[in-house]
């Protein structure tokens, strides 16, 4: 057994940690006279604890560590600036070790440090135009996002995702019920990948012997642009999106080389247009909603299919809760080997309750069954509020099922992670 | 005649939106509030300002006594019916950027939708789950809203004290048009100010939250009450609001109350 080996940086990135978030706030707070400033960020620890190897890694014991801080800066009522910056650190070789302020999230590893936010909003009427680093999100439903083209991920682990930001322009004009809302980004942002040594790349244990090599990723050179129209009713609303990009999830080429025997992947991301609507409607129970969207694509290596999503929701006494059903109809089928979360859990029954103890305590449970019963997920998570700004969370993730299933193929990655996080 | 710092002020009938209603003292010819609906309207007249804005701390005491804190910027634009409010969380940290607008109607419910910066979205918050407490405090989201005289029907019940006031105690009823979590209110109406002092909810024929108002004074000319404390029955637990640097007719753009404007920060 391998063990949780140092965090990287050790007292020097601590401090250096601390210096640079203090710089960037007291920058802006320099350059605030008698303007609007908000901030806030937080310092997170987490410690993953895995019970069982993974044939490709026999770590069983990860640390990260998360410093995030975010200013909003408004000098005007028609403008605000947005800066925020993510400082991390990890005990188990997923953050680069080199310090430079990461602009563009490409990298394979987690930077050390990477800016989150960097942005300007102007308003003027009804129109908001956003431009710089940003996130942007479209669709209505959670578990399952299919016309959120906009919105890559961080998969270093995969059921423990986080959005990663973009880089381009927002500009959205709400007319009364209607909203009319444009995207254009000039550089592609794609997903994190799971590390392809580590466990969330579940390789057979007869193969784990060879390595897996990254040989790299195609990134594609143009620009990504969508539109979309939502509508907000009496009690219901509902929107339709156009999409004209590239997939932020990959094909995965992989080539196996002799002598020494290995494997190299490399990583390309087919252009994709999609058509895309969403709905939500309440009903006397629950509420309902559902998305969808056509992908299609000019790549010979890219499936075309349907992604949907029908999602109840309730809140109730003191429960949330929300489930649904994910699907997916191929109609055309090309490509062999994709990472792909979002078509991993079609087929899928998901379904997530939380439940407010008190003001400081909580709870939450999370389960996803394929519908063949090939792969099962389930979480449970309780957490705590101590004074104004210490939070102390406890999960357990439970996976289980077949090797060939999306869910199944992570089943030596149950694990329990405790995280402190400080608000400020 | 109150005399201004003490009383109480609140919700006119179920004339919702406790954390904005205000009663302004004047001159009124009491005769002219012979029935429940005119000590409404009037109530509900006395209130009306283009806009309203405050620092709200919220202190919600469990049935344990345990506190936690929490604080918000209020916004609100138009009054009554015909208004849009935006409320933002401040603290504690965690929750900074959490934000709920309101957009009420004359005619039905309002709607809402929340923002939650965390996952950067926003969320229709349906009707039917309206009855649920807002961020773990004692007011539900129902509570939040600020709805119309004319969405109830209202009979007057009796004159009572309430903390030494002479009040008039008014029962409200939605109409069948509206929904609501509750069945029913029982409001007590100050006779020298037409403010508010208390608000029953009930839910059949049990009382499930009860809304006391106290701390008035005038800002601006209206009468407003500083602290507002809502009690959920059941539960035992009790959130007081307590209202600061308020302030009436500030210039707010309609433009600031949309989906749009909710994700800035």
């Amino acid at each position: 057994m391998t063990g949780a080996r140092g965090w990287k940086g050790g007292k020097g990135t601590t401090r250096s940690v601390a210096s640079l978030s203090a710089a960037a706030v007291l920058c802006s707070l320099a350059l605030v006279d008698a303007q609007t400033l908000t901030q806030r960020g937080f310092a997170d620890g987490s410690i993953f604890v895995f019970p069982q190897q993974a044939p490709n890694d026999l770590t069983r014991v990860v640390g990260d560590l998360l410093l995030r801080d975010e200013v909003f800066v408004k000098p005007a009522p028609w403008l605000q600036f947005a800066a925020g910056i993510d400082l991390r650190a990890n005990s188990h070789d997923q953050v680069e070790d080199a310090w430079r302020i990461d602009l563009a999230d490409r990298s394979i590893l987690r930077p050390r440090a990477a800016v989150r936010r960097l942005s300007a909003t102007f308003t003027r009427g009804p129109l908001t135009i956003d431009a710089g680093k940003q996130f942007i999100r479209w669709g209505k439903t959670d578990i399952v996002t299919p016309t959120d083209r906009f919105a890559p991920r961080d998969f270093l682990n995969v059921v423990d995702t986080e959005l990663l930001p973009v880089s381009g322009v927002r500009g959205a004009v709400q007319a009364g019920a209607e909203t009319f809302e444009g995207v254009w980004l000039p550089r592609f942002t794609p997903s994190r990948l799971p590390l392809f040594t580590q466990r969330w790349t579940a390789v057979p244990a007869d193969a784990a012997s060879v390595p897996l090599v990254d040989a790299g990723g195609a990134l594609p050179d143009g620009s990504q642009a969508g539109v979309r129209w939502a509508h907000v009713g009496a009690g219901f609303e509902y929107s339709l999106s156009f999409f004209d990009g590239f997939n932020y999830l990959p094909n995965i080429d992989v080539d196996v080389r002799p002598a020494p025997l290995r494997v190299e992947l490399t990583r390309s991301y087919p252009a994709i247009r999609t058509y895309g609507a969403d709905a939500a409607v309440p009903t006397r129970w629950f509420t309902v909603k559902g998305e969808a969207a056509y992908f299609t694509s000019s790549s010979a290596a890219a499936d075309e299919y349907v992604l949907y999503v029908v999602q109840l929701e309730r809140q109730t006494g003191e429960w949330v809760i929300v489930g649904g059903y994910a699907g997916e109809a191929v109609t055309t089928r090309r490509s062999t080997l994709v990472f792909a979360p979002d078509r991993g859990l079609t087929r899928s029954i998901v379904a997530r309750a939380s439940y407010t103890i008190d003001p400081t305590q909580s709870i939450a449970f999370e389960g996803a069954v394929r519908q063949n019963a090939d792969g099962v997920y389930a979480k449970a998570e309780y957490s705590q509020a101590r004074g104004q700004h210490w939070r102390t969370t406890i999960s357990g993730v439970a996976i289980g099922g077949r090797a060939d299933d999306f869910l199944g193929q992570y089943r030596r990655n149950s694990h329990l992670k405790a995280s402190l996080r400080y608000s400020f | 005649m109150s005399d201004g710092r003490t009383g109480q002020a609140g919700r006119a009938g179920c004339v919702c939106l406790p954390l904005a209603l205000t009663v302004l003292i004047a001159s009124f010819d009491v005769r002219a509030a012979d029935n429940a609906r005119q000590i409404v309207e009037e109530a509900q007249k006395r209130t009306d300002a283009k806009s309203q804005r405050y620092e709200g701390l919220l202190q919600v005491f469990d049935a344990k006594g345990k506190i936690s804190d929490k604080r918000w910027s209020f916004e609100r634009l138009g009054s009554h019916g015909q208004s849009k409010a935006v409320l933002r969380f401040t603290a504690p940290a965690e929750v900074k950027g959490v934000a709920l607008l309101v957009v009420n109607h004359p005619d039905r419910a309002s709607d809402q939708w929340m923002w939650t910066p965390a996952i950067e979205r926003d969320r229709r918050i349906a009707l039917q789950d309206r009855s649920t407490r807002f961020f773990g405090t004692d007011f539900s989201f129902e509570d939040l809203e600020e709805r119309d005289v004319d969405q109830y029907d209202y009979t007057l019940l009796a004159d009572e004290t309430v903390d030494g006031a002479a009040c008039w105690r008014i029962q409200s009823t939605p109409r069948q048009t509206k929904s609501s979590q509750y069945t029913r209110s029982i409001v007590w109406i100050r006779k020298d100010t037409y403010a508010l002092a208390r608000i029953e909810n009930y839910s059949k024929d049990d009382v499930v939250r009860r809304l006391n108002y106290a701390d008035i004074r005038s800002v601006q000319g209206i009468w407003t009450a500083r602290q507002l404390e809502m009690t959920d029955v059941k539960r035992g637990s009790r959130t007081r609001l307590t209202l600061d640097k308020l302030e009436y007719n500030v210039a707010l753009k309609d433009e600031d109350f949309t989906l749009q404007a909710i994700r800035r920060q």
